[in-house]
């Protein structure tokens, strides 16, 4: 498989310097043997710490059972769900499967038009402020989020995504991504569902976030 | 972006009528309808291959009517 690779830059929280990186169009070998060998090592090390701090269970990393192995193995070659990962310093900082096909806008103002669903974002474990202090690189969810407001253009979707938040990122994606929050959504696991119309989508861009 | 192939297609006036139909619905160029379509087919074909079947559902009464895929 072959994957086309941007270039980007991500700020290094630690020395506050830029680094150059690579925004992948794909999930490949490459990133499931980095989620493996670096990611779950890493996600039991901060969860053993959380458990020994006496953190109680449902403030753990809500994604801990996300295999992504099994995931993409799943939807291996559906062109309905395109894959992204982030690369910087030789490791996979970030991946993304969104569906491209099956999901409609809520939203009253785009109701049934088509849009760019993420449906699995995730950080690896050195990013996030919950469980690295400081974390390592920042902005790998931003960078996604633009990633898929990029594809639905492409799409001619104009902006416009959706997804369902595991609570944890609920604030990400009301405050940093100015999404509109649709509530709870009994019929997907009790999670919020948020959307970007192309209004949020221009002005989301707009901020550089 | 990944490169793209330009073909051509034939299409009788019914079928040009439809995808002429389903672009104002759907605000979208013929190319960006058929690739939907295409993505779409391919997904159901994947799952239906696995031996999954393919319901539509009544929003309301909840009524469940299986798609026959032959």
């Amino acid at each position: 498989m072959t994957a086309v690779i941007s270039p980007i830059a991500l700020l290094n929280a630690t020395n506050g310097k830029l680094e150059e990186a690579e925004l992948w169009d794909a999930i490949t070998e490459k990133q499931l043997g980095d989620w493996e060998a670096e990611w779950i090592p890493e996600l039991f090390k901060a969860i053993q710490k959380l458990h020994r701090a006496g953190v109680e269970r449902v403030h753990w990393p809500q994604s801990r059972h996300w295999n992504w192995r099994q995931k993409t193995r799943a939807l291996q070659g559906m062109l309905a769900h395109p894959g992204f990962s982030i690369v910087c310093n030789g490791t996979t900082q970030g991946m993304m499967i969104v569906d491209i096909t099956t999901h409609r806008c809520r939203v009253e103002s785009q109701k049934g038009k088509d849009l760019v669903y993420v449906e699995y974002v995730e950080n690896a474990p050195w990013n996030r402020p919950e469980l690295a202090d400081p974390p390592l690189y920042r902005g790998i969810g931003s960078i996604l989020i633009r990633a898929a407001i990029a594809l639905s253009i492409e799409e001619e979707f104009k902006g416009r995504i959706g997804l369902h938040a595991l609570p944890q990122s609920n604030g990400f994606y009301a405050n940093t991504c100015g999404m509109t929050d649709l509530g709870i959504d009994a019929s997907y696991h009790g999670l919020r569902y948020f959307e970007m119309t192309p209004e949020q989508a221009e002005s989301f861009i707009a901020k550089g976030n | 972006m990944a490169a793209k192939k330009t073909m051509t297609l034939n299409l009788t006036d019914a079928e040009m009528h439809a995808l002429e139909g389903l672009c104002d619905k759907k605000d979208l160029s013929k190319t960006a309808v058929l690739r939907q379509a295409l993505r779409l087919y391919q997904l159901v074909e994947a799952r239906v291959e696995k031996g999954d079947k393919l319901f539509f559902e009544d929003e309301k009464s909840k009524e469940k009517a299986e798609v026959m895929m032959l």
